[in-house]
């Protein structure tokens, strides 16, 4: 009898201690289906063309570029470290070549080698594709050219497939360019990927997870990347495994739905801020155990065309932004926004606030008055998601109050942005847009958003068409030192500067949310402040 | 004995029919109230459809509150607490006045239904009156067409041509509409629903061609266009009218759908179907918002299928039976006056 009871224990214990060994650090569960939803389908499934805050939360693990952000929450979150490179670039003195080595033995999903080669392989497709990325990676020596004749490769890369270096040479020095090659845009595919859009059928993954599935509009699913726990999983160690098996991820239309599912638990995240007339009733209900305020450096502003009439005129624009009242686009946001009008946000280095245009209606017409636009017929856009389409519906009723006739066009957010970044689309004369940083760097609010050389054909980023030579220089000097306190007083300057040519209407940083199942072990969840929510660090509970 | 015109009988009937007569009130009174909307907007709520008021305060007898709450909560019904102002409340975090929004609203639900309706009606007796009267490959062509349109699911059709008209627009030839034109929801309410109104008048004009009537006009000499539109389509009168109240009805649910949906009347217009969409997203905490637009596509609607019924009833010699088993009255004593 003793010795029975002796084994019982014996087994007890190693029931115990195996149960606790399969539950990892954080003592949750490993293995399982994560469900999540999304209000609307990313812009694309494919690491060179999405340029959303959708596209690269869903990618962020299955498609590794050399260098990648820490997977942290905040601060910590917005450090670059080495993800297929082995370590960060070294650069030359001149600060013109970068050098780094791809690691050893690693392969894609479907398991073609990872070759050094891939990489200028990958910044091509980019310049084939007319990607929004590619202007990021226009100064490289030889890509200008590449980027308008698509022939001969770009020779500022030089690689090694035996040794796996990579040197990059640059035409200028560039204080961003770490953080460029940390972007989703440069992960690397194999040479062959065709240069098309690859959303219905993504490319073989680098990363922890890949994309198994895809149905654009509905719906996509991953699986562990078979290959990660063969060789590029021990090979960088800066980019965890992951705790779920499988992830499948639904487009749920109606951002309550996404709610009313995950109080239920039926699923067990949503991508999507809770909708604003829930909103507090979740975070009253939920914060702390499923519920978490994010606050990733965003801005939310109206772009005006300062191309077309009446927004040719400086002092039209000027006229809108006194018209604009940001204490009514924070009511409109029900409290997530935090009123801003200028371009740096809050927690963007060189940021100092300032209001040029504090809300005067009366002033608006005034100066409306005087400047006397000849052409008052404008078409307002904005996409269809909450709040975002009340926004727009606002900037369309205070350019009618102010004296314009103005026409409100609602597209899906799915393909929104597209659509106005297109210079194919007629009548794009202003509307609603956001930014979220690429990386934690001033320049990424300038240079894609307001630089000249950023207005493009299509995936056009630069949508008030700002295109002030002056400025332009400014940026691209600004750009090629290293970040410090002169390099943020200036970028502090740019900032006022630009709003005083008023080619937006900022009105402030919106705060995101991770909201749970009952089933996740919130405290586990990450929020990368450039990549959003990181799916590896799920985990049931 | 008086000789009586058909027309008159039928009018005798339905006005024996209490049931459709309350609501054709019920109808007239919807339209009144939507017909009214200038008025109350310019005179009582001082506001138009689509003025946000997010920022503003409005007395509440004597008390200051906000339309728009610093949560993004609007104000609810204030009945005429404000003097009218927000009759019904506030629309949402725009803070525009729901009461003002309803009747704007009405009057486009009401014209999608009738305008869509009246083109289906059109070109649905068109098409029936050549495939009916010529037969032949006349009407192997049109029925043909005709079906290739039936074969798709009538609400899967509208919300795919909604779909790919809300984004560009629709450019065909001279037409030129943008994407939120009122135009789009009614060409599609009306070209998917042609169908279903074809084919019974085209079965209606085969049968009608074969009387007497025709083959006497047609040997006094009339052409064919004489023929259908001098001969056959005054006969076919009855049905078209009641063809056309039930479409109304079947044609603003169908509106209420896509827009609800966010494929059918694009903002800045704002239809029932658009309010309840808006009121969706509200629901948790303000019901009202999707309650009241529902409540007016349910009464309207029910108006113009039980008028339409009546109609029916009073037009169609066959269902004779059913109005003396409702009405009690005998054809013999509708005549015998």
């Amino acid at each position: 009898m003793r010795k029975l009871q002796a084994a019982l224990v014996v087994v007890a214990l190693a029931m115990v201690a195996l149960s606790l060994s399969s539950c990892g650090d954080s003592g949750g569960e490993e293995g399982g289906t994560l469900t999540g939803s999304y209000a609307s389908f990313p812009d694309y499934l494919d690491p060179a063309l999405s340029y959303t805050a959708e596209g690269w939360t869903a990618m962020y693990n299955t498609y590794l570029p050399l260098l990648t952000y820490k997977h942290a929450d905040g601060e910590e979150g917005a450090e670059v470290v080495p993800a297929l490179a082995e370590s960060l670039p070294e650069v030359s003195k001149d600060g013109k070549t970068y050098s780094l080595t791809l690691r050893k033995g690693l392969k894609y999903s479907d398991g073609t080698p990872v070759k050094a080669s891939d990489f200028p392989a990958s910044i091509e497709r980019l310049f084939k594709l007319n990607s929004p990325g590619s202007p990021f990676y226009i100064e490289i020596v030889g890509a200008e050219e590449f980027a308008e004749t698509k022939k001969g490769g770009i020779p500022g890369i030089k690689t090694d497939d035996q040794t796996g270096e990579i040197e990059i040479e640059l035409t200028a020095p560039s204080g961003t360019f770490t953080n460029e090659l940390a972007m989703l845009f440069a992960a690397l595919l194999p040479a062959d990927t065709p240069a098309k859009s690859l959303t219905n059928d993504p490319p073989p993954a680098t990363g922890p997870y890949e994309i198994v599935s895809s149905d654009p509009g509905q719906a996509w699913s991953y699986a562990r990347n078979p290959q990660w726990a063969k060789a590029n999983g021990d090979a960088i160690p800066e980019v965890p495994e992951g705790h779920v098996d499988k992830i499948e991820i639904s487009v749920v239309r109606n951002s309550a739905t996404q709610v009313n599912e995950i109080e239920r638990d039926k699923t067990d995240w949503m991508q999507t801020l809770v909708p604003a007339d829930l909103y507090n009733q979740v975070k009253d209900k939920y914060e702390g155990t499923q519920f978490r305020v994010e606050r990733p450096i965003n801005l939310y502003y109206f772009f005006m065309n300062t191309t077309q009439a009446p927004f040719d005129d400086v002092k039209v624009r000027q006229a809108v932004n006194y018209a604009v009242d940001t204490e009514a686009l924070e009511r409109i946001y029900a409290g997530t926004l935090t009123a801003s009008h200028q371009i740096l946000p809050e927690g963007m280095p060189g940021h100092e606030p300032f209001d040029l245009y504090p809300h005067d209606m009366a002033k608006a017409k005034a100066m409306l008055e005087e400047a006397d636009p000849s052409d008052r017929d404008i078409t307002v856009w904005t996409d269809d998601e909450s709040p975002n389409n009340e926004a727009g519906a606002y900037f369309n009723d205070v350019l009618n109050k102010m004296g314009f006739n103005a026409t409100l066009k609602t597209l899906g957010a799915d393909n929104y942005f597209q659509t106005i970044g297109n210079a194919n689309t007629p009548d794009v004369d202003a509307g609603w847009t956001n930014w979220f940083q690429d990386y934690p760097h001033p320049n990424n609010f300038f240079q894609p958003l307001l630089a000249g050389e950023s207005i493009a054909p299509s995936f056009n980023t630069n949508v008030a068409e700002t295109d002030v030579p002056e400025l332009n220089a400014k940026i691209d000097r600004l750009r090629e030192a290293q970040l410090g306190p002169e390099q943020e007083e200036e970028y502090a300057a740019l900032d006022r500067e630009y709003m005083e040519l008023a080619p937006w209407v900022p009105y402030g940083a919106n705060t995101t949310s991770t909201f749970v199942s009952s089933a996740i072990d919130l405290d586990e969840v990450i929020f990368n402040p450039t990549m959003g929510q990181d799916l590896t660090s799920f985990q049931f509970e | 004995m008086a000789g009586r015109s058909p027309w008159y009988l039928a009018y005798r009937r339905l006005r024996r029919n209490r049931v459709a007569l309350g609501f054709s009130g019920l109808f007239v009174a919807i339209v009144v109230f939507v017909g009214a909307a200038p008025l109350w907007a310019n005179h009582v709520a001082g506001t138009g459809p689509n003025a946000t008021h997010t920022t503003e305060k409005v007395e509440v007898d004597g008390e200051s509150r906000e339309v728009v709450n610093r949560e993004g909560r609007p104000i609810g019904p204030l009945w005429l607490g404000a003097g009218g102002k927000f009759f019904l409340g506030a629309d949402g975090r725009l803070g525009r006045d729901e009461m003002v929004r309803l009747m704007y609203g009405g009057r486009i639900s009401l014209f999608v239904g009738f305008l869509s309706t009246l083109i289906a009606i059109v070109l649905a007796t068109t098409l029936g009156l050549l495939a009916g009267y010529y037969r032949g490959w006349a009407d192997t062509v049109i029925s043909r067409s005709l079906d290739v349109i039936w074969a798709f699911p009538v609400t899967l059709l509208a919300i795919a041509l909604g779909l790919a008209l809300a984004t560009g627009g629709l450019q065909v030839g001279p037409l030129d509409l943008s994407s939120n034109s009122l135009w789009i929801p009614i060409l599609i309410i009306a070209f998917v629903y042609t169908p279903y109104m074809a084919r019974p008048i085209r079965g209606e004009v085969l049968a009608l061609r074969e009387k007497e009537f025709v083959e006497a006009a047609v040997s006094q000499g009339a052409g064919p266009l004489r023929v259908m539109f001098g001969e056959l389509l005054p006969n076919l009168g009855s049905t078209l009218i009641v063809f056309f109240t039930l479409g109304v009805a079947q044609n603003m649910l169908l509106e209420s759908m896509l827009s609800f949906l966010g494929v059918g009347v694009q903002a800045p217009n704002t239809s029932w179907g658009t309010m309840i969409g808006e009121g969706f997203e509200l629901i948790s905490t303000a019901p009202l918002l999707t309650v009241i637009p529902g409540t007016m596509i349910l009464l309207t609607v029910l108006a113009i299928n039980i008028v339409g019924d009546g109609l029916r009833d009073a037009l169609d010699p066959k269902s004779k039976v059913r109005i003396e088993a409702r009405t009690g009255i005998s054809e013999s004593q509708g005549t015998a006056v």
